[in-house]
């Protein structure tokens, strides 16, 4: 379902606040409303409104010198806005409408009017958008630039999938990559470079061109364990200034399929999840490692394990771990790991987490991008 | 501004007046904070006391702040971390980069 467009209304008198306020929730609209403009600029701090629907008589700041300030603010000066008043000579409304409003509406206008005006503008904006993240898209597409890839690697006696999920279809900072070495050895990466849309994308690209290059050279130069790759990916992009700037986590897994072993390091990742089935049990594997390009050592640290068939492993990054209470949203891998857990130790787990809803309803509640990398040891 | 600032002792105190720190605002607040190591303030206490929420992006961009004020031989640490916020900086590690104390009290005492 499409979120509900925020409309901030300022406005002095209540009862307008709450007519117009009123109509707007009506209409499928979330309002805010403030009182004047001091309240309005503290709304402002806390939500980013899709409209700003403003009075100009009010006492102290009035609806102008309102306008004026947010045109001085870079983040606000986007916001469409509108003029809601009953001042409507021409003097006023060319002054109005010079100051890049989208509209100078009379008061005496029909509420049902009004809430057309806005529905039609923000209608043709998002149309206008819509087609040019299409446009985008396709172009990123025709390039072959992808961060996550097309198809699951084949690694005998382990299963892997992977599942992602862009926030309203902008690429993000999430980048899945599986490198097959030979036979024998198979990395699979997670990352999240820290920042959303199409900044953190066109970086999280440039980190997989990184990470692949780092990955092929040092086992070319047969190096295999995962945090001498780590501690060689950090150094490069440490003293990198073109992404130096940028942070990523990191996961990096490498499966031995001969002797059946995986070794883990990660860079500020979350922990693993980890499913023992002998155990039924459900346990955290936590790396040591900080965040890719923070400090030139890193602190990385490597597990290594084996797992038995039916044990399975879950890799997700924090877009899917935050939760909306009542109290306001927070982090919680917590009750992320309780509620996972439920569909863990089955033989379709994945296919369930998948097609029941739980993925798809996480990715819902978010405004991040969401990926989970799933590894089932299965018998050879 | 997101940052309300006063001097207090050897340390610059910066108040973020924030209750969810995210994508939004992450932007204003790294210029803000990255003003301020740039204005040549060499302990910067961030108080994260009014903020609910932090996310990936939002902490990011302190710890770019971080990174540039580390190459100009100064420091910011952080404090009134809330105890979900806590929690995520202890589950990706951000608690090895900064120094976290519980009020600006404890961070001037610390420093």
């Amino acid at each position: 379902m499409p979120k509900r467009p925020k409309i901030l209304l300022v406005d002095d008198s209540p009862l307008v606040l709450l007519v117009i306020g009123q109509a707007l929730e009506k209409d499928g609209f979330d309002s805010r409303r403030a009182a004047n403009v001091a309240e309005a600029m503290a709304l402002l701090k806390n939500e980013v409104p899709d409209l700003i629907l403003s009075d100009y008589q009010m006492p102290g700041t009035d609806g102008f010198a309102f306008r004026q300030s947010l045109m001085a603010i870079p983040e606000y000066k986007n916001i469409p806005f509108m003029f809601l008043t009953s001042v409507t000579d021409h003097a006023h409304m060319i002054a109005g409408m010079s100051m890049d409003a989208i509209d100078y509406i009379d008061k005496d206008t029909p509420i049902t009017f009004v809430i057309s005006k806005i529905n039609n503008y923000l209608n043709s904006i998002r149309e206008r958008h819509e087609h040019t993240i299409k446009e985008l898209s396709s172009a990123a597409m025709a390039l072959n630039l992808y961060s996550v890839p097309q198809e699951t690697p084949h690694i005998d006696g382990f299963e892997i999938d992977f599942w992602h999920k862009s926030f309203e279809n902008y690429p993000g900072g999430d980048f899945i990559d599986a490198i097959t070495i030979n036979n024998r050895y198979t990395f699979i990466i997670l990352g999240d470079v820290m920042g959303k849309k199409w900044g953190a994308w066109f970086f999280s690209f440039g980190y997989l061109s990184y990470i692949r290059a780092a990955v092929r050279l040092c086992v070319s130069e047969g190096d295999v364990s995962t945090k001498s790759i780590m501690q060689k990916i950090n150094s490069v992009i440490y003293h990198d200034p073109v992404v130096s700037e940028v942070l990523s986590t990191l996961s990096l897994i490498m499966i031995d399929s001969e002797h059946e072993t995986l070794s883990y390091t990660g860079a500020g990742d979350l922990p693993l999840l980890y499913f023992n089935r002998a155990e039924n049990l459900l346990n955290r594997i936590s790396s040591s490692g900080l965040l890719l390009g923070i400090s030139k050592e890193g602190g990385f640290d490597e597990h290594l394990f084996t797992m038995q068939p039916g044990d399975q492993l879950i890799l997700v990054t924090d877009g899917l771990i935050d939760k909306e209470t009542p109290a306001g949203k927070k982090t919680d891998l917590d009750s992320f790991t309780d509620e996972i857990a439920k569909y863990l130790g089955k033989f379709n787990s994945f296919e369930s987490l998948k097609n029941d809803g739980f993925l798809n309803q996480k990715a819902i509640e978010q405004i991040d991008d969401c990926s989970l990398i799933f590894i089932q040891k299965t018998a050879k | 501004m997101i940052l309300q600032t006063h001097l207090l002792d050897n340390a610059l105190i910066a108040d973020i007046q924030l209750k969810e720190a995210n994508l939004a605002n992450s932007e204003q607040f790294k210029s803000e904070l990255t003003n301020l190591i740039n204005s040549g303030n060499k302990f910067v206490i961030v108080n994260f006391e009014q903020v609910i929420y932090v996310d990936s992006s939002f902490l990011g961009a302190l710890v770019s702040a971080l990174k540039l004020a580390m190459n100009k031989a100064a420091d910011i640490a952080v404090v009134g971390l809330n105890s979900d916020i806590r929690s995520l900086f202890q589950l990706v590690r951000l608690d090895k980069v900064f120094r976290i104390y519980t009020n600006t009290q404890e961070a001037l005492t610390g420093a």
